[in-house]
């Protein structure tokens, strides 16, 4: 019952936000602002052609890329900095610098130092994804319950196994919301870069449209990288759930 | 529960109702979309924005970061005039816009390393343009058309100077930019480069435009505008230095650095010279030239002859100016 109902009401949100939509492009609010329904067939049309396909294998490989960089790389010096002082003194500013920085005010001299290539626009990626997964690993690492911490110590456990056995998995909920959040974050990053630097992908299909005055397309566009987002944090719960079971604690809804 | 459905229901309905009422709102000030921030290529319209304003318009203008904001913010009604060549946007979305006055003519040069010396020499080669369905890429199909070549692989990076950057750094071989970026890398780097030959365009590069309601309803405001412009234009075709002379010290233009004020006269006078600024306003010329222009470009559907020039530009006020 409780799953039933979860679906009617997630249905239900869908429902009011297309609608809202539907109703909008139906004022209009703007000449500019297709309804859903026009967007959606914008959509199966660019679908068919395999026009977003072609767009989505150029937009996915600096946001994988950067991603992959980011949670790899980021999760460990996420666990660095919450083991380590030092390490957190030394390295956490850059992070908290690099979370508050206006990143599309930065995207010329990335562009001056890493050219208008791919290099660039994983950068991009990674600046938006990689501070919020490190910020967020530390903080789970460095909370991590010390009661179970001494438990493990007191039954002789080594430094790796506390870190492995008791840090990492305590520390997984909140690791997950980081990747979570840093994900999104990516997905933003992605689209940004193919709209700052070089349009390509899905930024392509968004400035392309918008200058022919293709709104339609434009918002299927927009609509298909949210979905996708979407879908891939959905992934990302299901993978943690699948992990972690049973240490979820209620981070991952679904 | 009703009581929290009707909460729901009031905050989704408050950001839409709060929107509209804004733009219903009619300001005093007509409010003008520029498509870039001030520069250099403004100034000549920042000048006749000061005569309207002597002549009692009231105005205010906002500058977006590129054209199609600028146009989005018109079709929205958040803007009463914008800067732009509107045309996919008439067709497409059946806005009322029509366009009053046409500023610049697409003047862009193919300027290319010394491998070139033709257009026909670019067949098959890479080349640099602004953007997917942009200006540059329009030139780039009517090239391709009227020389019967076929460009190779076209990369996108928006803006002239950045596209001169990319070609001295030696990143492209073959570009397309502006009069003004054209003549800047000629003088200082005219041993390394090529400027091919190019057929006339007198279609419009940027045009002014806003909602035919809005034109017909403001009409006086309108009409001073326009008689401002087209006496700007008319008075800079005669004598580009008036530009200069007349650029007001306190305004967007007169606070740019002095090096970009000194090279007012030089940017004027070559842009007469090349013919960037139309002395009557495009009017009838200008609305036949981009009907078939913007169709070959592919931004205009169906057979230039059948289109009609009323759906697309407004001419009573430039009509009233001339006379």
């Amino acid at each position: 019952m409780p799953m039933s109902r979860s679906l009617v009401l997630k249905l239900l949100s869908g429902v009011i936000v297309f609608g809202a939509w539907e109703v909008a492009g139906r004022i209009p609010v703007s000449y500019a602002f297709p309804t859903f329904f026009e967007s959606m067939a914008a959509l199966v049309d660019m679908t068919v052609s395999g026009w977003i396909f072609e767009a989505y294998v150029e937009t996915l490989r600096p946001l994988i890329i950067g991603l992959l960089i980011s949670a790899f790389i980021g999760i460990a010096l996420g666990l660095w900095v919450g083991l380590s002082n030092w390490f957190d003194w030394l390295v956490s500013p850059i992070f908290i610098v690099m979370q508050a920085a206006p990143l599309a005010a930065l995207i010329p001299l990335l562009v001056m130092v890493y050219g208008i290539g791919l290099t660039s626009k994983v950068f991009v990626v990674c600046i938006m994804a990689m501070p919020v997964i490190v910020l967020n690993t530390a903080g789970a690492v460095r909370n991590a319950p010390t009661n179970l911490k001494e438990m493990g110590y007191s039954f002789l456990g080594t430094e790796q196994d506390i870190i492995l056995k008791v840090i990492i998995p305590s520390a997984s909920p909140i690791i997950f919301a980081g990747l979570r959040l840093g994900t999104s974050a990516g997905f933003i990053g992605a689209i940004l870069s193919e709209l700052k630097i070089t349009p390509t992908g899905i930024g392509d299909i968004i400035t392309y449209s918008r200058s022919i005055a293709d709104y339609p397309s434009m918002y299927a566009a927009i609509f298909s990288i949210m979905v996708l987002a979407v879908l891939f944090l959905n992934f990302l719960e299901r993978t943690e759930r699948y992990f972690f079971a049973g240490n979820v604690r209620g981070y991952a809804s679904d | 529960m009703i009581d929290h459905l009707r909460n729901l229901a009031l905050a989704a309905t408050l950001p839409i109702a709060v929107g509209l009422s804004a733009s219903a709102v009619h300001a005093d000030k007509i409010r003008i979309a520029l498509a870039e921030t001030p520069s250099d290529e403004l100034a000549a319209f920042f000048v006749a924005l000061d005569r309207a304003r002597a002549n009692g318009l009231d105005y205010e203008w906002t500058a977006f970061s590129d054209e199609e904001l600028a146009i989005q913010a018109v079709l929205s009604g958040q803007m009463d005039i914008g800067f732009g060549t509107p045309y996919s946007a008439m067709q497409r979305t059946k806005a009322p816009v029509r366009i009053i006055f046409q500023l610049s003519k697409l003047k862009f040069f193919p300027v290319t390393t010394k491998k070139y010396s033709s257009l026909e020499d670019l067949d098959g080669e890479p080349i640099l343009l602004h953007s997917r369905g942009g200006g540059t890429d329009a030139i780039a199909n009517v090239i391709e058309d009227k020389v019967g070549i076929e460009f190779g692989d076209r990369s996108y990076v928006p803006g002239s100077a950045n596209r001169v950057v990319a070609l001295v750094a030696g990143q492209a071989d073959a570009t397309i930019i502006d009069l003004s970026n054209k003549n800047k890398v000629m003088r200082q780097h005219g041993d390394k480069f090529n400027v091919l030959p190019m057929f006339e365009v007198d279609a419009s590069d940027e045009a002014l435009f806003a909602n035919l309601d809005w034109i017909k309803a403001n009409a006086d405001d309108v009409q001073i505008f326009v008689d401002a412009l087209l006496g700007v234009w008319q008075d800079m075709n005669a004598d580009p230095t008036v530009i200069r002379r007349e650029t007001d010290p306190d305004g967007p233009i007169g606070q740019l650095p002095a090096e970009i004020l000194d090279s007012l006269d030089t940017f004027y006078a070559e842009a007469v010279e090349g013919g960037l600024y139309d002395p009557n306003g495009g009017g009838r010329k200008a609305a036949m030239a981009d009907l078939e222009w913007y169709s070959d470009a592919g931004q205009l559907e169906g057979d230039p002859s059948t289109l009609n020039i009323e759906d697309f530009w407004y001419m009573a006020p430039l009509d009233a100016a001339m006379n």
